[in-house]
């Protein structure tokens, strides 16, 4: 009990930066502080300062004009940045919803039946993941072509009218969900299937001599115990889906109608085609905030529910 | 992982400059050797010939060497915004004249010394050089101009029984009808092509017609999108698009500017469409044989208007007003030479022969006589008979922004979206706001 005591007292002392643990951790731990500090929070901050600021990005740093809030109070007044904030929200609610039951499925089935040829159906699958998305999306503009486009083709072959795909406001959109989903639904894929070996075998058994049939084995005892994996890929989904910027700037512009119009894409457009650092820093921050706030609710209530 | 860094997209440039180092100054001391950099958005095969003018140069000025750096010109812009105020920077930049306003205002175009502004006085229209002179000074070489005309297929006239391109707005909806042509609901060919996903191929099309129409977009640095005369080309496309004659989906463009709008008419599914004269390479390439096909005519007028209008634009080469005075005077003397008659072709300037290669149109007066046969051509020599007309597209801060308020709203009417009077009325308002908040 004393030596148990003596020991717990102790730990305190030993984290301290002065003892010579303290010194090893701030050691070894330097060198990550200092990449993060460097190439995340010093941007971070940078961001803030120049969203206070008028700036072409012409001119240093130093020549820039104070706003102040300006470029905020500017924000809640732009109607092009509410447009980009709805469809980046339309956006990442369509990839969320297909997304997480989605690989969901394909990680089950590329895990559980017994059949050959799994791996390379992985491989296949986790591919688009690996190609570059300007490659991609330079190819999908060709499929995506209206009439003469190898889908319109099909369409037209199987007697169905040819959806506008990109070159209508009513599709466009969506179209550019469907590009991101083929691209990047084998990458979760693989974190269901690695969550899933994670899951001990004979929980399974037990379940089966419970009489547990497939339905049964996958509410019961797969889906709750994937739900860290689960809440990751959510996570994850959110945050690819509020980035994507490559193949709204290849294939569409923001348009047609600005119906593509997403938020990195009006950061960008405002910052280098329009010259206006300050206020595509306060929306870029803006966005941050915003993702900020999503990640800790989404959280929040996935550790309220555990 | 890369959450933060697309997030702080403004900050990571803003780092990039900052580590560049402070504005001014750097690089070859006076009377050091010099090296300067061209930055264009050329192709292979004009960067090519722009290097070899380069080699030349540095041959006859041995302490001077050229650094040609070609970035895609959906890039060029960003590349100025990220590397202008460095002094490492480039020297030279070929800039569009929409550009110029903005990069005078921050000090980055240099005004051109008085030899520079002598030769160009006496070699080049007044008009042109009157466009590239801000603050009293003129800012660099003016070097290719673009203009908008009606572009039209002959083949597709033949089918339709046409036997001449409209003149006028009521001639140009009652041959759009002709040419379209219908299986069942569907419409497989369009009489009248517009653009969409690109502010420059929505805008100056549409503002040709407005300047056929006898308005214009702006009176000074007031815009004018609520007169009448400017609404009645939005009306325009309304009808078009309401008749069936305009298809909005096969109007996209992407970030190359080519894509359906430009594939459609290459394959003869679409009837005319306003273009600027420089993509008549990429129809010579795409067409083939086909594109003996192609025609070209005036803007047609419309009811309020004399006479065609088009549109017009250029591109200059300016000097970095950052850059240690040495480089800029280096950079000046490789300029001179580039647009002068002796390193060129025939009396033509090198950059006269790097333009008209591509299907540009030069203007250098010397270059325009030099490739007087070239500019013969029916294609190119309809563009050259309409540039004393064409009205240039304002050059003024946050002319950028404008445009893409612009298009913005003609997008909305084409898709539907608006009716031609909310566009335009919204439009007078947002393009009124942009330019007050620019000059401020």
């Amino acid at each position: 009990m004393t030596a148990g005591t003596t020991t717990l007292a102790a730990r305190p002392q030993a984290g301290r930066l002065g003892s010579g643990r303290g010194r090893a951790a701030l050691a070894f731990l330097s060198p990550a502080m200092l990449v993060i500090g460097l190439f995340t929070a010093v941007p971070i901050a940078l961001t803030f300062w120049i969203s206070l600021h008028e700036w072409s990005m012409y001119t240093p740093l130093g020549d820039m004009e104070w706003r102040g809030l300006g470029n905020y109070s500017d924000l809640l007044k732009n109607q092009d940045f509410f447009q980009a904030l709805g469809n980046t929200a339309i956006y990442v609610a369509l990839v969320l919803v297909v997304t997480v039951p989605l690989s969901l499925a394909l990680g089950m089935l590329l895990y559980f039946p017994r059949v050959a040829g799994k791996g390379v159906a992985r491989a296949v699958l986790f591919s688009t993941y690996v190609v570059p998305t300007v490659a991609i999306a330079i190819v999908w503009g060709a499929l995506y072509a209206p009439d003469y486009g190898p889908f319109a083709q099909v369409f037209a072959a199987l007697g169905l009218p040819d959806p506008t795909w990109l070159s209508a406001p009513d599709t466009a959109l969506v179209s550019l969900v469907i590009f991101h989903l083929w691209q990047m639904i084998g990458y979760y894929t693989i974190l269901v299937i690695a969550g899933l070996t994670q899951i001990p075998g004979d929980l399974y058994e037990a379940a089966r001599i419970d009489g547990a049939g497939f339905w049964r084995q996958t509410w019961n005892v797969t889906l709750p115990l994937l739900r860290r994996t689960t809440t990751f890929i959510a996570l994850v989904a959110v945050i690819n889906a509020i980035q994507v910027f490559d193949p709204v700037y290849i294939l569409t512009q923001g348009g047609p109608a600005e119906s593509t119009s997403v938020l990195s894409f009006a950061i960008q457009r405002a910052a280098f085609q329009h010259g206006l650092a300050g206020q595509a820093s306060a929306m870029a921050f803006s966005l941050l905030v915003i993702l900020l706030a999503l990640g800790g609710l989404f959280l929040a209530a996935m550790r309220r529910r555990s | 992982m890369k959450t933060k860094s697309v997030i702080a997209a403004g900050a990571v440039l803003a780092l990039a400059v900052a580590g560049c180092g402070s504005s001014g100054g750097g690089g070859g001391g006076e009377g050091a050797g010099q090296t300067i950099s061209f930055l264009t958005h050329w192709g292979p095969d004009q960067v090519k010939a722009l290097k070899a003018a380069a080699a030349a140069f540095e041959k006859s000025n041995p302490g001077i060497s050229v650094d040609i750096r070609a970035v895609p010109f959906g890039n060029l812009l960003s590349t100025l915004r990220t590397q202008g105020a460095s002094p490492n920077g480039p020297t030279i930049a070929s800039v569009y004249d929409l550009w110029l306003p903005e990069l005078v205002k921050d000090g980055l175009a240099a005004p051109a010394p008085a030899d520079v502004a002598k030769e160009l006085s006496g070699n080049w229209p007044a008009n042109l050089v009157e466009g590239v002179t801000k603050q009293g000074a003129p800012r660099g070489y003016p070097n290719e101009v673009d203009l908008y005309a009606l572009n039209y297929n002959k083949k597709l006239f033949a089918e339709a029984g046409v036997a001449e391109p409209p003149k006028t707005w009521d001639e140009l909806v009652a041959t759009a009808a002709k040419l379209t042509k219908r299986d069942g609901g569907k419409v497989t060919q369009q009489g009248f092509g517009v653009i969409t996903s690109w502010p420059a191929g929505v805008v100056h099309p549409w503002l040709s017609l407005v300047n056929s129409n006898g308005g214009a977009l702006l009176d000074g640095g007031t815009p004018k999108l609520d007169d009448p005369k400017v609404k009645a080309a939005t009306d325009l496309y309304a009808r078009l698009v309401k008749e069936g004659s305009t298809q909005p989906p096969m109007s996209n463009a992407n970030a190359n500017t080519t894509g359906p709008y430009l594939d459609n008419f290459v394959n003869g599914k679409t009837g005319m469409i306003i273009m600027a004269n420089w993509w008549q390479s990429s129809l010579k390439d795409a067409m083939g044989d086909r594109y003996q096909d192609v025609a070209v005519a005036p803007i047609p007028t419309g009811p309020g208007g004399t006479g065609p209008a088009s549109v017009s634009y250029s591109w200059l080469t300016v000097v970095n007003g950052k850059a240690a005075p040495a480089r800029q005077e280096a950079a000046w003397k490789f300029l001179t030479y580039l647009n002068g008659s002796t390193s060129g072709k025939n009396g033509s300037s090198a950059m006269g022969d790097i333009l008209t290669s591509m299907g540009i149109l030069p203007s250098r007066t010397g270059d325009l006589k030099a490739h007087e046969a070239q500019l013969s051509d029916p294609f190119l020599a309809a563009y050259v008979k309409e540039l004393a007309n064409a009205k240039p597209f304002p050059a003024v801060l946050g002319g950028e922004a404008m445009s893409q308020a612009v298009q913005k709203h003609l997008e909305n009417v084409v898709f539907g979206k608006e009716t031609p009077e909310q566009a335009m009325s919204a439009a007078q308002q947002e393009v009124a706001d942009i330019l007050t908040k620019a000059s401020k």
